[in-house]
């Protein structure tokens, strides 16, 4: 690998690993082993290879949850080495998703210590402000988590491909091992996945599918076609319905609004840590909003500092608290009064947001989406398998922003609403079946693909 | 005296950690949030009552509500007690709820707080009030059930 490789592939783990600069969606697209799988491979010169060894370290990786920042591997990590065995080790799909796996544990310290780390920033934030300097939120939410992250994840990167070096030619000689392992840990993720659904019919789904695809290997395109057909038919209108009631702004406009969602989207999880969580990102936020309210600059910053208290829900799913807490500071501006109630209406909300949000977008959409593209990798259909993600990310951004002015222009029932949607969600309803479904067809496609070359 | 199975104490209460990871694995069926605060707003209560994850019930109390409640008869279900303010814990216990085991989850910082344990932070008073808490229960920290649990006088300061 040149220099050149090594920098690019740097660059892509941070940008993944980091989930800003990139509108919140890069959680779901770059992060996800079989986009960065792809990524790696394009760096690498072999796209192809690259996706379809990520597409295996993502089905290793398919129950991956992140709740307040912990969970139980770095994908992305994983994928990257998956994908830089498979091209310069020459190694099979499964075989280097097997020797990447370990690399996994060395990403996830990344995170631990991502969230202990940020709080020197909040600390910095806070000594400034209490100095009266008026500290600059951009840099201490945005630029210095952001550079130092960068600092982190190309330490981490460098060393895993290092190591990948000195092991490389030794590991490739044990290919039939790796594949062998490989299989088990895609059947154990399977099985644990279809287990955890908890109802035999699944199993029966998962189990028929797959002995379908062994009989008849039914193209996968087929298959993703009809299921996307389905989900746009019985898609959650509501979810996505892009009209709301706009009433008239006062001194707030538009523009204003939606440089705040810009600002919460992209940064939501940039300054992470155990002491304030999403804290300084919500203060971010504000930032216009405050100088479009206030004029002095003290008022300014006493408003943002205000908001810099702890803070968590799911970026997404939450946004109608971002919206609503705004309309009610311009409420209290306009009525000439503090309104003291905000900041218990966003601790009360947050919660229930994320609750709902994480077993939403990171239990449901995900999952099925990225399944769908997964499948198709097992094929071979790389272009293909790229539309699957981009629905996801589409969907995730569509939630994302109508959520932020419906909170804004409903108010707070907005998010009641929303919370029942989700809750009576078609999509949910039908997730388990497809998915076990999909679970299936994928594992059988890859049995199918890798027998021709076990017994070669 | 219903079946507690866990009491936690956590700033975001019914929160993300709570409904994937706490709720299957301690196959609790019923989610008690205490907080007077809540329980008197009727907007908090109304959302939290419609954020009732699937198959499990959710109730939201004051202290007292809360304490009634508990000693009522025993119907079979799991119970998932969730806390923010560490305070109501000593009075379910001045009630006579056994409160077999807490869970301290996230209690982020504020003015007061001093930093006690990665996601654990407590004023003074806080912590007072959980060592003399945990001399008559349980008490650990611990995010996610696939977590150590690190019980409260364990931690190095």
């Amino acid at each position: 690998m040149s220099y050149l490789e090594c920098f690019l592939i740097s660059i892509l783990y941070f940008w993944g690993s980091s989930t800003a600069l990139s509108f919140g969606v890069g959680y779901f697209t770059l992060y996800r082993p079989v986009i960065s799988g792809l990524l790696t491979g394009f760096i690498l010169g072999d796209p192809s290879a690259g996706m379809s060894t990520g597409a295996v370290v993502n089905l290793i990786y398919m129950n991956f949850v992140s709740t307040g920042g912990s969970f139980k591997g770095d994908q992305m990590l994983t994928a990257i080495i998956s994908a830089v065995a498979a091209i310069t080790l020459n190694l099979n799909m499964i075989e280097s998703a097997a020797i990447a796996y370990p690399f996994g544990f060395l990403g996830i310290l990344i995170w631990k210590y991502r969230l202990n780390i940020n709080s020197i920033f909040v600390k910095k934030f806070e000594q400034e402000y209490e100095k009266g300097n008026n500290p600059e939120i951009n840099l201490y939410n945005g630029f210095l988590p952001q550079l130092l992250l960068y600092i982190m994840s190309t330490a981490v990167i460098i060393t895993a491909l290092f190591i990948m070096n000195l092991i490389g030619s030794y590991a490739a000689s044990l290919n039939r091992i790796l594949l062998i392992i490989g299989f088990g840990l895609i059947i154990y993720t399977s099985i644990s996945l279809i287990f955890k659904l908890k109802d035999n019919k699944f199993v029966l789904i998962f189990v028929g599918s797959l002995i379908i695809t062994l009989i008849f290997n039914i193209p996968s395109y087929l298959i993703v076609f009809t299921v996307l057909l389905f989900l746009f038919f019985y898609r959650d209108k509501a979810l996505i319905k892009t009209s709301y009631d706009m009433r008239k702004m006062s001194i707030l406009n538009k523009r204003d609004l939606i440089y705040a969602w810009v600002i919460w989207a992209n940064y939501s999880h940039s300054c992470y840590s155990f002491e304030r969580l999403q804290g300084l990102t919500f203060a971010h936020s504000m930032k216009n909003i405050f100088k479009k309210l206030y004029n002095d600059e003290n008022e300014i910053m006493e408003g943002i500092h205000r908001h810099s208290e702890f803070f968590n829900t799911e970026p997404n799913i939450g946004t109608p608290i971002i919206g609503y807490i705004i309309s009610q500071e311009e409420q209290a501006v306009l009525n000439k009064e503090q309104n003291y109630n905000i900041s218990f209406v966003k601790k009360g909300m947050m919660g229930i947001a994320a609750g709902l949000g994480d077993s939403f977008t990171q239990v449901v959409l995900t999952p099925l989406f990225i399944s769908l593209s997964v499948v198709l990798c097992t094929d071979g259909y790389y272009s293909l398998a790229v539309i699957p993600v981009l629905i996801l990310a589409s969907l995730i951004l569509i939630i994302s922003y109508i959520g932020f002015m419906k909170g804004y222009y409903e108010g707070k029932e907005s998010l009641i609403e929303r919370v029942n949607i989700v809750k009576n969600s078609k999509i949910k309803l039908y997730f388990p079946y497809i998915f076990s479904g999909i679970l299936g067809v994928s594992l059988g496609k890859l049995i199918l693909f890798n027998y021709m070359y076990f017994f070669r | 005296m219903k079946k507690i199975v866990l009491t936690r104490v956590d700033d975001r209460l019914l929160h993300g950690q709570v409904v994937v990871s706490w709720i299957p694995y301690l196959k609790a069926n019923e989610v008690i949030v205490v907080d007077d605060e809540l329980a008197r707003d009727e907007f908090m209560s109304l959302l939290i009552k419609n954020a009732e994850p699937e198959n499990v019930s959710v109730n939201i109390f004051t202290v007292e509500e809360a304490a009634n409640y508990l000693k009522g008869e025993d119907t079979g279900s799991k119970i998932l007690i969730l806390i923010k303010n560490i305070e109501y814990i000593e009075k379910l216990l001045e009630f006579n709820i056994a409160l077999n085991q807490i869970n301290i989850g996230n209690l982020g910082s504020n003015s007061k707080r001093k930093k006690y344990y990665n996601s654990v932070y407590l004023s003074d008073e806080e912590l007072n009030m959980l060592q003399s808490i945990a001399k008559k229960t349980e008490v650990e920290i611990r995010m996610l059930p696939k977590d150590k649990e690190i019980k409260l006088d364990k931690v190095n300061k």
